[in-house]
């Protein structure tokens, strides 16, 4: 997977590698920006407030 | 080639092994499918190891920096709403003009807990105490406001993540200062109960009269409930105060002297 990416990326190993380096950010990015944000309010780790069995809302 | 491929594999194998022919012989197209495959897979299970990791970076981490940038911002959008729209008559329930309780209503100070002062604002959704700060409830039990006659001011805010505002709250002890500052009064509070542990649905805790904080009569108390134990939401952890005494803000909002030996 990560292989074929690299086999077609152009340039040298140096522009490679840069170009692997802005691809990881930009998913890092992706991730904090939009799929964490989401996913979080799903998960059973932040509700903090005493409710009467709602599942949403807190 | 053949396209029996199984039959060749052992063959090419003992033939590999005896010839030393240094030149690498092509696997057959099923081996080749076979470790594309597996490598594919392994790079999977990496890739799910690292996005996991970095939830954790996130949730313990980015989610601080930012609710902290938030919070910070809205705070001095309150000090300088303060300072620029003096309140005269001194009565904190007719809120100047143009002033919108969304902003947040005042800040919170527990000197055993933290050296922050946390912006209180209305609500207890995740939209608003992701934002870094501390909510009143407006259900499923309506807060009463520290300036009301009586009632439970009652507030959540996060254990851990977003700015985790209320993440030392087992450092609080009975007798502890819990003090709410406005724009115009200092509330000052003593905590009365602690109950570390209790069902996130006992909205009880939420009272006007929380009976189980010990109290019997109607008074002025003070709520603060976040999640425990730590990283998880299994149970919820409930600090409660009474109001002790009011004191008014001077020009120079000289805290009250619980919050002296800190400062």
């Amino acid at each position: 997977m990560y292989g074929w990416i690299w086999r077609h990326l152009p340039g040298n190993v140096l522009v490679r590698a840069l170009i692997s380096l802005l691809l990881a950010l930009g998913a890092v990015y992706l991730l904090f920006e939009y799929v964490f944000p989401w996913a979080e309010p799903l998960l059973p780790f932040n509700d903090v407030t005493v409710d009467e069995g709602q599942e949403t809302g807190q | 080639m053949p396209s029996s491929t199984e039959a060749e594999t052992p063959a090419e194998e003992s033939a590999g092994k005896t010839r030393t022919a240094p030149s690498r012989r092509r696997p057959s197209p099923w081996r080749r499918r076979m470790a594309t495959a597996v490598s594919v897979f392994g790079e999977l299970l990496i890739t799910g190891g690292v996005v996991l990791g970095l939830f954790v970076a996130y949730s313990l981490w980015w989610t601080n920096v930012v609710a902290n940038q938030e919070a910070k911002r809205d705070s001095s959008a309150v000090r300088e709403h303060w300072e620029a729209a003096p309140d005269d008559d001194g009565d904190d329930t007719t809120p100047p003009p143009a002033y919108d309780p969304q902003d947040g209503i005042g800040f919170l100070h527990v000197p055993a807990m933290t050296g922050d002062d946390i912006l209180v604002k209305p609500g207890t959704g995740l939209d608003v105490l992701n934002g870094g700060v501390a909510g009143y409830y407006e259900d499923p039990v309506a807060s009463a406001m520290p300036w009301d006659e009586e009632g439970n001011f009652s507030l959540a805010a996060h254990r851990d993540g977003h700015g985790a505002k209320f993440h030392d709250i087992d450092k609080i002890d009975v007798g502890d200062p819990i003090v709410f500052e406005t724009e115009n009064t200092w509330y000052v509070y003593r905590t009365s109960a602690i109950l570390p542990e209790t069902s996130k649905y006992n909205t009880e805790v939420l009272a006007p009269i929380p009976e189980e904080s010990g109290a019997t009569e109607a008074g002025r108390y003070i709520t603060l409930t976040t999640c425990t134990p730590l990283y998880t939401s299994r149970h919820r952890y409930v600090v409660w105060g009474e109001l002790v005494r009011t004191e008014d803000v001077d020009e120079m909002r000289t805290p009250p002297e619980e919050l002296r030996e800190t400062e």
